[in-house]
Formats: structure tokens, sequence, C-alpha cells
């Protein structure tokens, strides 16, 4: 038994049914997990001593709107978490889709991995996912006074507001956007067979 | 200014606005506010090869000593209020150079949520320096610019 096959076994054997869908491609595994099981198996993952999950590399939310050139019927706000093995030297990927879509929430790993504590302040600036039990769960990147949660799909480019200086006031402040919006959309149209010649 | 005047008198005759503007030209003194990639080019500018010493530019760490603030690189939203502040505390005679395409209008990042489109919607901008970034002898010679243009200007006689 290889090394990784002996990781995925462990994972079947600890989780069980607590994981939905077992993803297993380019030697990575990604597990996704329903949002009520996500604190359960984010604390199975570090002290089931076959696992010791010891270190999150990342958390980041993911926005599904549009997904797929709209064929996307799930829910639409995840967050994925890297997880790092530097006890058994491997990896997994696990995934949670928020059950709300409007409100999208999920609880905290702060608890379980301290350092996921500025990760999840970064995915609810950007996505606007809250992390429920989180102690500081104010924005991260964007300026004081922003408004709305940039990395959404329906977040326009340039935003709602920009900022100049007022002459009157003596202090920078905020006015609605006064340039066009910009076209995106690629111009480019390819002949047929275009790049088929290798 | 003639040195006619040194070998025979011992004194020289000039006029207060000259006097005024030679030494404003000979020490410009910019504050040191590096926001992203030309805050490298400046320091390549400040540093022994270009040398901006020679011209008697040298950075101060305090808006108080400052007579230049060079907005080197991308002006963000969450930033402005802060170079504002910043700009408010230099003493008067100020000037400001925009450094980069990003301080200048936005550049790559003109159509970003959190980006200003160029620093002189924030403080009125004396010389702009176009480039991305811009070399250290396109910041020296837009230092060179901004001397000419103070050179201009009269303090006594209007």
């Amino acid at each position: 038994m290889t090394h990784y096959e002996k990781l995925k076994t462990c994972l079947q054997e600890a989780l069980g049914d607590r994981i939905k869908e077992f993803r297993d491609s380019l030697g990575e595994v990604t597990l996704v997990v329903e949002p009520a099981d996500y604190l359960g198996v984010a604390l199975e993952l570090r002290d089931n001593p076959k696992l010791r999950m010891d270190t999150m590399i990342d958390l980041c939310g993911v926005d599904y709107q549009g997904y797929g050139e709209g064929t996307w019927q799930g829910r639409r706000f995840a967050v994925v978490m890297q997880l790092l093995s530097v006890a058994h030297n491997w990896r997994v990927r696990v995934r949670s889709f928020c059950a709300d879509d409007d409100f999208p929430v999920l609880p905290s790993v702060c608890e379980i991995w301290p350092g996921a504590n500025w990760f999840e302040r970064e995915a609810f600036d950007l996505f606007g996912i809250v992390f429920e039990g989180h102690v500081d769960l104010r924005r991260i990147l964007t300026d004081y006074g922003f408004v709305g949660h940039p990395f959404r799909k329906d977040f326009p480019i340039s935003g709602y507001v920009e900022m100049r200086y007022d002459p009157e006031q003596r202090r920078v402040i905020y006015q609605p956007v006064t340039i066009e919006p910009r076209d995106n959309v690629p111009r480019v149209i390819r002949e047929e067979g275009y790049g088929a010649g290798h | 200014m003639g040195i006619e005047g040194i070998l025979s008198q011992g004194f020289v005759t000039t006029q207060v606005d000259k006097v005024f503007n030679w030494t404003r030209t000979g020490s410009i003194w910019p504050m040191s506010f590096g926001l992203a990639c030309c805050a490298i080019e400046m320091m390549h500018a400040g540093a022994s090869r270009y040398d901006l010493d020679r011209f008697g530019v040298v950075f101060r760490p305090s808006p108080r000593h400052a007579d230049l603030i060079i907005i080197a690189g991308t002006l963000t939203n969450k930033m402005a209020p802060a170079l504002r502040r910043v700009y408010d505390q230099m003493a008067e005679p100020r000037w400001v150079i925009s450094m980069g395409s990003c301080a200048n209008g936005g550049g790559y990042y003109h159509y970003s949520y959190s980006v200003v489109r160029g620093c002189d919607r924030i403080l009125p901008v004396d010389v702009y320096v176009p480039g991305c970034p811009p070399t250290a002898e396109a910041l020296i010679y837009g230092i060179l610019q901004l001397q000419t243009k103070i050179r201009r200007t009269n303090t006594i006689a209007r």
C-alpha cells in the first residue's frame, strides 16, 4: 500500500459517512462535507492520531455563481481549507458549502487552528461569509468605510464609490463612481480548428 | 547673480527672489512615501549609482522636514486619507511629484474598486512622471523639471 493509498484509507475509516463527496484526482484528495459536520470533521482531522492534520495552510472562500457557464445547480458559497500533516507528510483539501446563499454562515475553525483567524477575516471581507464563533471578525483588506464584498461575482469591478479630496470639508470623501463600466468581453474570434494543427 | 564683485569689493548684489529660489532648488527634501514597485525605483534614484544627494535631495522620515512628497506607487482608497494627512502636515512651500502610471491616473488598476484613479484627486500635483515604473533617470528628470518650475516662481516681486 502506497503512502497516498494509506491516507485515503485512513480518511475513509475516520470520517465514514461524514464525507459527502470523496474526490481523488491528480494525486490530491478533496473532501466535501456538510456545514453541520464541518467543525466535527476539522477536529477529527487534527486529533485523530492516524491523520494528524496539524497545520492549516490556507482557508479561502469561493463564489460558485455562474460556475460552469450556468450549469451549476449547487449552493453558491463554499469555504475551502488546505490542510497539511507534518507528522505524516500528506495533505487534504476540505470543502464545505454554506447552507444559505443569502446569508452564508459556517463555524469558525480558529479554536482548532489559530492560524485560521486572518484567513477567515479575509473570506468574510471578500465574500461576506460569516464565521460563527470567530473572536474578531472585522474586515482585513478593504478600506475602513467599505460597503459590499468585492470578490462576489455580482460585485461590479469598479465598485460603487470612489474617493476624492473635498476642499470644503477638508477631508477625503466618498462619491459615486464617475467612470463608465468596463466592457471586458474578449473580441478575438478564432477561425474553425484554431490550434488543432499540432 | 554675478560673482565679479567678490574679487574686488568682497560682496555681490542679487535679487531676493533669486536667492530664495536658489536655496529652494538646491535642497528639495522629499518625504519618504513609497507605496509600491515605483518605490524601488525611487530607492535606486536615491542610492549611490544615481545619487540624488548630488542635487541636494535627501529623503526625510517626517513630513515636517519635507518640501516635496513623491507619490511612488498605487494609491489605494485605504491609503488616501493617510496620504492627505501627511501632505497637510508638510510646511509651505511644498511640492508634489506623482510618480508612475498608477499615481498619475490609476494605471493598470484604473477600473479597480479599491484604487484612487490618480493621486491628483487627493492633492495638487506639480510634476507627473510617466512610466510603469519610471526609471531612476526619469524620476531625476522629474525632479530637475520641478527645480525649473520652482525657479520660475516669484515670492517677493509679483
